[in-house]
């Protein structure tokens, strides 16, 4: 690349004004009162991602304003990016695993629906209902 | 560098007048591409960073997926006012580390030292908060592995599979209380250089860098806080 055109391209380093970074030093207190109050509600199965949303608007304020990724170098949103896409791979395919060992791994020579049909007729039927469908294999 | 309107100090602007600054190495072009490359190589090791941690919430997830009532259960030992006055302890040293780059791009390096000063009071703070909790914890046998053995006021938590949530619990909080201890490390190092006069409008690298560091230490606990002691 030529000198000139890097001397040409000489910028002044984005200055994140004052107002800015308290707005948002006052966001995420807001926002961390505002998750422990949400935590403290009995909401079942919405808590967890409730906590997740706004822990992860928390970390959007500081990347964008502290760390000053809004006003930055575009490459350095990529690297974090790529970086943000391993972590998703990373934890997904981990729970494709993990979430459903058990059910893809069954070498049992019935099939997953025929011992829940089983299961079902011990529970509520007893030994009748499941003596047509199971018997030896 | 001619449309520079900080007020530096003059030895600075000595330097400047040719194009030329005593920080700039002579393999970059300019201060701004020898910045910019800097900043970009920590950005790739901030990326390193958050693998390592996301390891360790990988084994969160799956635990937690795994066994979801008794991580509801054991989260009931942490104690969400100390975890939360820590979450803005952090927030608020972030904060003063973000204020202590924006003086010193004004040139301002007293108002740099003062906010490095508070950032590092904040970082301490944090570390004798986590102090009280983990002792408060061994002392009713909450160890981390094996030695898992509540008693007392957490006798309740003594059911199966409550030792896995407390060793990610200790391992979580313990490898990022170690990189906040590295953190008050390099805050000392900053200070000491900063009233040294190294730093200017024009060149602050390091300033920068360790800002950019400890605000990912920030949001690896901005995570935590409501996963271990929240939910």
């Amino acid at each position: 690349m030529a000198q000139g055109k890097l001397r040409a391209e000489i910028h002044e380093h984005h200055l994140t004004p004052f107002k800015v970074l308290l707005g948002t030093f006052l966001g995420l207190i807001i926002l961390t009162v505002l998750t422990v109050l949400t935590a403290a509600l009995d909401l079942g199965a919405a808590n967890v991602p409730i906590a997740l949303t706004i822990a992860t608007t928390k970390a959007v304020l500081v990347v964008l304003f502290f760390m000053a990724l809004k006003y930055d170098n575009q490459v350095n949103t990529l690297v974090l990016s790529v970086g943000l896409i391993m972590v998703v791979v990373f934890i997904t395919f981990t729970l494709f695993d993990t979430a459903f060992r058990g059910d893809i791994s069954n070498v049992n020579p019935q099939t997953i629906m025929e011992i829940e049909r089983e299961q079902q007729a011990l529970e509520t039927g007893g030994a009748e209902a499941a003596a047509p469908q199971g018997g030896e294999h | 560098m001619s449309a520079t309107t900080t007020t530096s100090v003059e030895t600075h602007d000595a330097h400047q007048t040719n194009g030329q600054h005593e920080r700039l190495q002579h393999h970059f072009a300019s201060l701004d591409q020898q910045f910019d490359a800097s900043k970009m190589g920590m950005w790739l090791f901030l990326v390193t960073e958050i693998l390592l941690f996301s390891g360790m919430f990988v084994a969160y997830t799956v635990y937690r997926v795994w066994h979801p009532e008794v991580f509801t259960v054991a989260s009931e030992v942490l104690d969400p006012v100390m975890g939360g006055l820590n979450t803005v302890i952090l927030l608020a040293s972030s904060f003063t580390v973000a204020l202590s780059i924006h003086f010193i791009q004004k040139g301002n390096q007293k108002a740099l030292t003062v906010n490095l000063i508070l950032t590092v009071l904040g970082a301490c703070g944090f570390l004798v908060i986590k102090y009280f909790e983990y002792t408060g914890k061994f002392s009713h046998g909450v160890f981390p592995g094996e030695n898992f053995s509540p008693h007392g006021d957490y006798a309740f938590v003594d059911i199966p599979y409550a030792a896995q949530f407390f060793s990610i619990y200790f391992v979580m909080t313990g490898i990022h209380g170690v990189h906040v201890l590295i953190g008050i490390g390099l805050f000392i190092w900053l200070i000491i250089r900063a009233l040294r006069g190294h730093f200017s409008a024009e060149w602050y690298t390091p300033v920068e860098l360790t800002g950019l560091y400890w605000h990912i230490v920030d949001i690896i606990w901005i995570f935590l806080f409501p996963l271990l002691y929240l939910i």
